[in-house]
């Protein structure tokens, strides 16, 4: 028997034995969100196996990290996670400040910035997971509410940092340059809307019955399980169990601020979806208390003229002043020998970096613990038994963003 | 041979785990590769139910000169809310491995997630995962030679490595007032000659 040809080019046939056939979807599937290949052993549409290939975007970014200086690094790791830049430069600094021992020296106000934009980049990101979720699902008008509210919080981060997507707003020792003005009055008027626009987004989505009939009870992930494959983030808590690095391990000031850790316990797609939705409703709080605290002004980066540039208007006025600039501009500065673990909860899960320095001006080894990675590897868990247009769903409940899968 | 790019200005420690400060990230295990699974399966059975993440090192000068990384979380094998999850623990294990066998049991059947993180090494720094089931290269293509993330392997690859950068014409390094040549000359006289209002040689019309 001859195979018939597919209509989709993407759904390529491998091979045919039988009853059962071979396919590769992807790497240029649109609802792989990336350039992920999945080759598929189907027994006519139920999936037995799925084995992913990985690797279409690698770049290097951890080799390239390796041979710039430690102020510099920071331009290329924001490039991993791209919808959530902020959060791979907080995982980072956090991580050198710990070698460097200045912590506890990073002013407050600083901290509490990093928190607010960390924050809204959950949003940002969860907002483009909804938008080509729905794309998936063939909710086509999900994707033009859900970026709206994220082109808000990109303009915002262009005002703070200067760009949209890789701002490297946050530095080691603080961020850099305080708040424009404007920013609160574009923030309050975010924070205003955003509970209407979250509604319009529920109405949408939550009790739709396509919806519904697509998500609920597809690609279930039991809380063991869940363990055992290093899930974290929302594909976690999906699953009943609460583990939030926000929590567990606060950084930056985190247990400052009161929020809840949305848990569901039926691992399945839906919960996933609904975990998110939630998510983005507890990072509008935090976002909210953060407000408040930013009326007063105040420091924004650590006083060590060793680790901060000098505010620039100084550097014409005072010689001091222009030797730290040369000096941090041309060869950076030197990190105490020692590795640390340092993680933070970015949209997907526990980002973490492990980080050797051996008392050079550059990072000697920027490992990521990425979460996207094994988040997706668990595909290999969820797939059998499952139908092949299930799969869509249950890599778009996954969200693995490819930068940092393959970095 | 370290990358071209990459001088070094400092004296560096030979083992920076050593030697480092003072930080309560994780409790931290240093064992013999022999002992590795043991200490794994006995940290397992303690409660530390997840593998976070494998990582490895190049510590080109030091013997051992790999060291391979294994992050673990100590989570409730139960479901748990925020609360009853508490204060997890970070364990984490440091293994080295030597250049001349660099091989290390695979812990696959104990976490499947290990899957991933051990290919990914052993494509990056050529350290063999015995018993993994299937050990191929990941992030590389399959054909590839070498192992990128070793120190001793050039930052922009070999065969690029060799080849000189080209030099540019860049305004620091020409002599002021030395005319300039080449395709620098040739765009300069087309924008001088559009200034002047008049169409270059090859230039059709304003």
């Amino acid at each position: 028997m001859s195979v018939a040809p597919l209509g989709v080019t993407a759904l390529d046939v491998v091979e045919v034995k039988g009853n059962s056939m071979t396919l590769s979807m992807g790497p240029q599937h649109p609802s792989t969100h990336g350039v992920l290949q999945v080759v598929l052993e189907v027994s006519g549409e139920i999936v037995e196996k799925a084995e992913m290939e990985i690797g279409y975007l690698h770049t290097g970014i951890e080799k390239s990290a390796e041979n710039l200086f430690w102020t510099q690094a920071g331009t290329v790791i924001e490039r991993m996670d791209y919808l959530s830049p902020l959060g791979n430069a907080m995982a980072y600094v956090l991580a050198v400040e710990q070698l460097l021992g200045v912590t506890d020296r990073i002013p407050e106000r600083a901290q509490s910035i990093r928190v607010l934009l960390c924050e809204l980049t959950r949003i940002a990101s969860h907002c483009v997971w909804l938008g080509t979720g729905g794309i998936d699902l063939g909710a086509i008008s999900t994707f033009f509410y859900a970026f709206d509210i994220r082109e808000d919080i990109l303009d915002l981060i262009e005002q703070s940092g200067g760009a949209r997507m890789h701002p490297n707003y946050l530095r080691i020792g603080g961020i850099n340059g305080d708040l424009p003005d404007g920013f609160l009055a574009r923030l309050d008027a975010l924070i205003e809307k955003f509970p209407s626009r979250m509604r319009e987004l529920r109405a949408l989505l939550q009790n739709n019955p396509i919806l519904r009939d697509r998500m609920i009870d597809v690609g279930i992930v039991g809380s063991k399980a869940a363990i055992e494959w290093g899930l974290t983030g929302p594909a976690l808590r999906a699953s009943g169990v609460g583990y939030d690095v926000r929590k567990a391990f606060p950084y930056s000031g985190y247990q400052k601020y009161s929020f809840d850790v949305p848990i569901r316990d039926d691992g399945d797609a839906y919960a996933r979806f609904l975990v998110r939705l939630d998510e983005m409703d507890e990072a509008m709080r935090i976002v909210s208390q953060v407000r408040k605290e930013l009326d007063l002004p105040g420091p924004i980066m650590i006083d060590d003229p060793k680790i901060a540039q000098p505010p620039k208007e100084t550097i014409a006025l005072s010689m001091e002043a222009l030797i730290h600039h040369f000096k941090i501009v041309s060869e950076s500065f030197r990190v105490p020998p020692g590795d640390v673990y340092q993680a933070i909860e970015s949209p997907r899960g526990e980002l973490g970096y492990y980080i050797v320095s051996n008392g050079d001006n550059r990072p000697y080894r920027v490992r990521t613990r990425p979460p996207s990675l094994y988040n997706l590897q668990s595909l290999k868990l969820l797939a059998p038994g499952n139908l092949i247009a299930d799969l869509v769903v249950m890599i778009g409940s996954l969200d693995p963003v490819f930068g940092e899968v393959d970095r | 041979m370290p990358s071209s790019q990459a001088p070094s200005i400092a004296g560096t420690a030979l083992d920076p785990t050593a030697v480092r400060p003072e930080i309560a990230d994780a409790e931290i295990f240093r064992i013999e590769r022999g002992e590795l699974r043991s200490k794994l399966t006995a940290l397992r059975a303690e409660g530390c139910s997840m593998l976070l993440d494998i990582g490895a090192v190049d510590y080109l000068a030091r013997e051992p000169r790999f060291d391979v990384v294994y992050h673990l979380l100590a989570l409730p094998q139960k479901p748990a809310g925020v609360a009853e999850v508490g204060v997890p623990r970070r364990v984490r294990v440091l293994v080295g491995v030597p250049t001349q066998h660099p091989q290390l049991a695979s812990i696959v059947d104990l976490w499947p997630n290990a899957d991933w993180a051990e290919r990914e090494i052993y494509d990056l720094y050529g350290i063999v995962f015995e018993g993994h089931p299937s050990l191929r290269r990941i992030q590389m293509p399959h054909d590839w030679e070498g192992h990128p993330l070793r120190k001793d392997y050039p930052l922009r690859g070999p065969a690029r490595e060799a080849t000189p950068r080209p030099a540019f014409a860049l305004k620091s390094n020409v002599p002021a007032g030395a005319p300039p040549d080449g395709k620098v000359a040739a765009a300069l006289q087309k924008q001088i000659a559009r200034a002047r209002g008049q169409a270059g040689p090859g230039e059709k019309g304003p």
